[in-house]
């Protein structure tokens, strides 16, 4: 596979884990953060437990994974597996973060769906969804914090929340748009390349 | 509807949201909600927020919960069909956005200087922020159907910005006043 190195990553470490090694770690992060927190775990586990990445370069991973499309953690994974394994490495540890964590997930689904006649369980499920509402709200406060003195960020965020909530326009449209011109009123000024 | 129909309909619209999927998997959720119970009724609003439920509380990464819509559209065919949506859907929702980002982990240190990775940057950030509030508008509409169920929406909300507890024990506070009659 594609040799790394040129990427111009920077490692301080010299770790080198194998593609099991990978698929290991990846699952013990995926079963220690369950309920959330998961790139706190990842962070604990990847670099004050291992040492495999530094906390700087951790975070410039993250930073991509939550950029480009793809769930968080999932793209985090990618990051870190083509980073000492390049595409075999990326699919070892997707495979390590999801594949067990998943078919448990599809099990409780397939009991769900047999018993939800069950009263106790649609009462703990109502429960459980209530939580989840309130942690997907937090997310929202939690970036928000990084905007609150760049109005022009909270301007755009709330003309793109209008247009899906208001107008309930479609997702797709929404991001082309906004994000086109988003980028272009954030493009970088006097510094052409 | 034939299972092999359903089972189309779901990778299709799976794999054309996956790449619009950004600041992470929630912000897709109101577009879930869309075709899964109003498009293609593959599930009743109850079961959305349900399901929404068991994916946030089981381990692992909460994007998961696409599976469970897959698993839930192809339940009408019987429990293999189900399995077999429902792997296919998690595969099509992160098939696209992999790819892009098994690119961009190899270049984007290479574009350090470009001006569109500045712009990337800092653009989407805003743009991020508004669907990830309208995003939680929906599920708090959907999730919730009594006032006790927004109170305990608002109060994990709060507690998970101004303390360090663990969102373990407010999922598990959470379960307890359902099981025990609570929130609905």
């Amino acid at each position: 596979m594609s040799d790394t190195s040129d990427t111009g990553l920077q490692l301080e470490q010299t770790a080198n884990p194998g593609l099991r090694e990978l698929f290991v770690c990846m699952m013990q992060v995926a079963f220690s953060a369950f309920g959330g927190g998961m790139s706190l775990w990842s962070h604990r586990i990847i670099v004050e437990r291992r040492h495999w990445m530094t906390s700087e370069s951790f975070v410039t991973g993250l930073t991509v994974a939550r950029l480009f499309p793809g769930p968080n953690q999932i793209n985090m994974s990618v990051y870190i597996g083509s980073i000492f394994k390049g595409v075999p490495g990326s699919l070892a540890a997707i495979a390590g973060i999801i594949l067990f964590p998943f078919t448990l997930l599809m099990v409780l689904g397939l009991i769900y769906f047999q018993i939800s006649a069950i009263s106790e369980v649609n009462r703990l499920l109502a429960g459980l969804a209530a939580a989840a509402a309130g942690m997907a709200l937090s997310m929202g406060f939690k970036i928000l914090d990084v905007y609150k003195t760049d109005y022009l960020a909270l301007a755009i965020a709330v003309i793109v929340f209008v247009c899906l909530q208001g107008f309930k326009f479609p997702l797709i449209p929404v991001v082309l748009i906004s994000g086109a011109i988003s980028m272009s009123l954030y493009w970088p000024r006097g510094q052409r390349r | 509807m034939t299972a092999i129909e359903t089972w189309w309909h779901v990778v299709f619209t799976f794999l054309k949201l996956s790449l619009f999927s950004i600041g992470g998997g929630n912000t897709l959720l109101q577009a879930y909600h869309h075709e899964a119970v109003e498009t293609f009724g593959w599930l009743t609003n109850r079961q959305f927020s349900d399901l929404y439920g068991l994916a946030e509380a089981a381990p692992g990464p909460s994007s998961m919960f696409v599976g469970l819509l897959g698993l839930g559209a192809g339940w009408k065919h019987g429990p293999a069909w189900a399995l077999i949506t429902g792997y296919s859907a998690e595969l099509a929702i992160l098939l696209p956005s992999t790819v892009v980002m098994l690119i961009a982990s190899v270049y984007w240190n290479r574009w350090r200087d470009s001006p569109w990775r500045m712009a990337f940057e800092r653009g989407l950030g805003p743009v991020t922020l508004g669907i990830l509030f309208s995003v939680s508008v929906t599920i708090l509409r959907t999730a919730n159907h009594s006032l006790i169920a927004y109170g305990l929406s608002f109060m994990v909300c709060f507690f998970v910005l101004k303390t360090k507890i663990s969102p373990l024990v407010f999922i598990g506070i959470c379960g307890l006043a359902g099981v025990l009659g609570f929130v609905r």
